[in-house]
């Protein structure tokens, strides 16, 4: 059958059956992931995955099943599994979830592609990577040189029982290097364009040739070795800016997961936890200075949390989360906005076939300064601070308030110049005290969009990526070189 | 669900590898179903179900050349076209001259449980085990967890003669208490769902929920710390994740760099992994269908120890441990089955030896921050408390550590005989309670 026939043969089976609402997704997934060390090939995997998952409503209740085996039978049996779910689940149910509104769509999506990543040869990839090792190579001193592709396409057939048919395949590529040096006991890394694999964005193999993998190899590398003979960074309380790398991931940790709607409510204390925030904080919750900005949006270009549709249907939009240092509002999904008495600001998105949709972050952006400065001239502007770069570690507290980071590296910056390189930089702090510190942003010249492709939620566990655009700011009083 | 059977499992593996064209194929089938039963705010909110099947085709031409290819489409088609992209894939490859060839057959011994009981559980007998525990709740608690159980179907066969498989079940329990303004947690893994002792695990939750209500402020600091067996898993799967296999050690990147044979910390502890013990959830066989081995990584507190995969053993010429993870397998062997052996104290004893310190039930969201000197970050959370006087005196807000493992584990001054296990996916830990002389918290949080 076709996917659009298992589509409703699922929805038949579980309207059937008594649900009262049901949409499905069949799912069909391409990856492609290559690992090159030093010289030789590490890695190469090519994966492709089918199925199908349906999401019911029986009477208020959820439930929701899925298959990776395609023959009509077994999709028709996920259709009354799904109801079957449902029904056992009602036992203890309170109020009846609603759904906000929405208007069924027919339509497609795919993200813009110049080249299509899956077509291009493995050899001009090989000889990509092979390239970017050679230049970390040649560096003295390092231990070795890693550099990665990575290739995923989505194609999500969503069909639901409103009568929306959304047809949406998403493309994305990731490429990166890391160097990694190693002696007396110690180990350093250094990673370009970013930690997490590299530069990972919606669009084709025209991201990874603009990653500049081999431009990059000889200065991550030597900064790499360079890390091995730098000092600790002392314990003090300074300024700091963060790159995009590492604001992202504050960003991302700090803002994007507290603003869950699904969090807020409660749904996800099993695992991850809740949040600090609640509805009732909106409009009055100064959760960082008046530069702070923040907005939730579906469209960005380049970013892993852009697409059409949401896998509930609810088309792309921006909406705003933070104006002005105030919290404005939240990442939603038709049942938590209904809560609320709003419209779903579609968020909710699913790891793959198998997964139920949940509220995951698309591009959650920070607002650049409009007439802010470059990176260069915030730095001559900082008497006594660090520049921290690039992620290499985070942890937040089960609420999202108290969270400790580390970066690759930091610089001193004394009397607005870049000076002394420490290693293993830390530093930790609780987030509307530290994002009330903000008192820069760079503009619209240094704001880029980062991917973060490992983002864990739910349970069963699902990963999510997501995108944080940002430009560098900077921060005062923060603790750092935490022991 | 029925368990798909080795027949057909062996059909999709030789499916595969009968592909010709290749010097060597190999083929892992891993067929998964189950169900998990999720609550929150003491309603069932999201309850799921799926099955999937994935083949996994690795294949070897000429010169060493590998190409690995996944498929979940549980088709013979589908497992030939895995195994015809794995060889083109190869077919581009530079040669690896250090290929070392695959495995061969091997007899394995008897490993995992399989129980047709939580094989065949329903959404209704999950949904009934949910409800009977928060029935049982006191007024006033609130609970979110889940309730998963499942089943795994693993086969493998290669072109050298390997061929096995083996089927286990496993059942998982989490639950969170909320009793306002204090958390309770508990949690057990156990191979069939009638072992899982619900009824038992919501109670605890609920009293360490209530007993954590209205936490005090506690500074920052080092302090001795009594560590529930939640709480060393984490301790235990970190330094597990950093660095006890071979190409780690190899390339210079384990914590166990120039110190193999040396006493790392107290002789107190003893950890292995070990998949074919029979207090896991077992495999009696890797990736690569080697059989698995007990290996001590640590005992009595010596660096005892490393793991080797396929390749790292013909590399280094000893025997392979049974460690390796599914092709391509870059990273090189892995624990999956991980064991702090008992002690023989008790928890309440523990407590009872401990002046002025920390009961510590489990860590959130811990991360690495110095792997060289296993230096990892989290927070405490759901159920931290006071000791003064060798007794629980009140509870506090949540802390954040920073704290070496090893360093930990040299300041161990007891371990408990009772061990929990606990652990997601492929991959569990079964671990005692620990008194730790210094833990180093670094920070505190609001609540």
């Amino acid at each position: 059958m076709e996917p659009a026939e298992l589509t409703g043969l699922a929805l038949d089976a579980a309207t059937r059956a008594g649900a009262g609402y049901a949409d499905a997704r069949f799912v069909e997934e391409a990856t492609e992931s290559i690992t090159v060390q030093d010289d030789r090939v590490e890695d190469l995997e090519s994966g492709r995955s089918r199925g199908i998952g349906v999401r019911v409503l029986v009477d208020g209740c959820w439930g929701f099943a899925a298959t990776a085996l395609l023959d009509e039978p077994s999709v028709a049996a996920v259709g009354r599994r799904a109801v079957e779910i449902a029904r056992a689940s009602r036992r203890l149910q309170r109020d009846p979830v609603r759904l906000s509104g929405l208007e069924p769509v027919v339509a497609t999506w795919s993200t813009p592609v110049e080249r299509d990543p899956f077509e291009v040869g493995l050899d001009e990839k090989l000889a990509l990577l092979l390239e970017a090792c050679a230049a970390q190579r040649s560096v003295p001193g390092l231990g070795y040189a890693q550099a990665f592709v990575d290739l995923w396409r989505r194609r999500t057939l969503f069909h639901s029982s409103e009568g929306s048919r959304i047809d949406q395949t998403v493309t994305q590529t990731g490429a990166g290097i890391e160097a990694v040096a190693v002696g007396d006991g110690d180990l350093q890394r250094r990673t370009w364009p970013n930690s997490f694999r590299g530069r990972c964005e919606g669009g084709g193999w025209e991201v990874a040739l603009g990653a500049d993998l081999v431009g990059q190899g000889h200065r991550i590398a030597r900064e790499a070795v360079e890390l091995l003979a730098a000092p600790e960074l002392p314990d003090r309380r300074t300024t700091v800016i963060l790159d995009g790398s590492q604001l992202a991931i504050q960003l991302h940790e700090s803002v994007g997961h507290p603003l869950e709607l699904d969090r807020i409510f409660g749904m996800e204390a099993g695992y991850a936890g809740t949040s600090f925030v609640s509805v009732g904080d909106r409009g009055s919750l100064r959760y960082g200075s008046p530069l702070m900005s923040v907005e939730v949006d579906q469209s960005v270009p380049g970013g892993l949390g852009t697409f059409g549709f949401d896998d509930e249907g609810v088309p792309a939009r921006r909406t705003p989360a933070i104006v002005d240092g105030v919290l404005a509002g939240f990442l939603t999904s038709r049942e938590t906005a209904a809560v609320i008495g709003e419209a779903s600001n579609g968020t909710m998105r699913a790891d793959g076939w198998a997964a139920l949709p949940l509220i995951r972050m698309p591009n959650v952006n920070l607002a650049p300064a409009p007439d802010g400065p470059t990176l260069d001239e915030l730095i001559a502007d900082t008497a006594d601070g660090l520049l921290l770069s690039t992620n290499r570690s985070w942890s937040i507290d089960d609420k999202r308030v108290n969270f400790q980071f580390a970066t690759e590296a930091a610089w001193e910056i004394r009397d607005g110049r870049i000076g002394r390189l420490y290693k293993n930089p830390t530093y930790d702090g609780r987030t509307t005290e530290f994002w009330g510190s903000m008192d820069a942003v760079c503009g619209p010249g240094e704001w880029r969009v980062w991917g973060t492709p490992n983002c864990g939620k739910g349970q069963p566990g699902q990963i999510a990526r997501v995108s944080h655009g940002v430009a560098p700011a900077r921060f005062r009083d923060v603790h750092v070189g935490v022991r | 669900m029925p368990r798909l059977g080795d027949d057909a499992l062996y059909g999709l593996a030789d499916a595969a590898i009968g592909i010709g064209g290749v010097d060597a194929a190999e083929a892992l089938v891993l067929h998964q179903a189950g169900g998990l039963t999720r609550f929150a705010d003491n309603r069932i909110h999201q309850a799921t179900w799926r099955q999937d099947l994935e083949l996994r085709v690795r294949v070897v031409v000429g010169g060493g050349r590998v190409g690995v290819a996944a498929t979940h489409e549980a088709t013979a088609e589908g497992a030939r076209d895995a195994a015809r992209r794995a060889r083109e894939m190869a077919a581009a490859m530079p040669p690896d001259p250090d290929f070392p060839g695959m495995p061969g057959p091997a007899a394995y011994a008897a490993a995992g449980r399989w129980d047709e009981a939580t094989a065949g559980s329903t959404p209704d007998e999950r949904a009934t085990l949910v409800a009977e525990v928060i029935g049982r709740l006191p007024a006033g608690v609130d609970a979110a967890g889940a309730l998963e159980t499942g089943e795994t179907e693993v086969a493998i066969a290669n072109t050298n003669g390997v061929r096995g498989s083996y089927a286990v079940t496993r059942a998982h329990f989490s639950i969170l208490a909320d009793a306002g303004s204090g958390t309770g947690y508990a949690e057990a893994a156990e191979p069939a769902l009638a072992d899982l002792p619900v009824d038992r695990l919501g109670g605890r939750a609920a009293e360490k929920a209530v007993a954590s209500r209205d936490p005090r402020d506690l500074a920052p600091g080092v302090y001795p710390v009594v560590l529930e067996p939640a709480a060393t898993a984490t301790l235990v799967d970190f330094l597990g994740y950093l660095g006890f296999g071979a190409k780690a050690y190899d390339e210079g990147r384990s914590f166990l760099a120039g110190r193999l044979g040396s006493l790392v910390c107290s002789p107190l502890i003893t950890m292995v992994d070990d998949g074919l013990a029979p207090d896991t959830i077992g495999a009696p066989f890797d990736f690569e269908g080697v059989p698995k081995r007990r290996v001590a990584l640590i005992d009595r507190g010596v660096a005892a120890n490393l793991l080797y995969d396929w390749r790292a053993a013909v590399k280094h010429g000893v025997e392979p441990t049974g460690h390796g993870l599914p092709a391509p397998s870059s990273e090189g062997a892995y624990p999956l089955h991980l064991a702090m052996l008992a002690g023989d104290s008790s928890l309440p004893d523990l407590i009872a030896g401990t002046d002025r310190g920390l009961l510590v039930t489990r860590f959130h969201y811990t991360n690495v921050v110095n792997p060289m000197e296993t230096t990892i970050t989290g927070m405490t959370r759901d159920g931290t408390f006071l000791i003064e006087d060798g007794k629980v005196v009140g509870a506090v807000k949540n802390l954040r550590f920073t704290q070496s493992i090893l360093g930990a584990l040299s300041a161990v001054r007891g371990v408990s005989a009772e061990t929990e296990l606990g652990g997601e996916d492929f991959g569990v830990v079964r671990s005692p309670a620990l008194a730790i002389e210094r833990f180093n918290f670094s920070s505190a949080t609001t609540f």
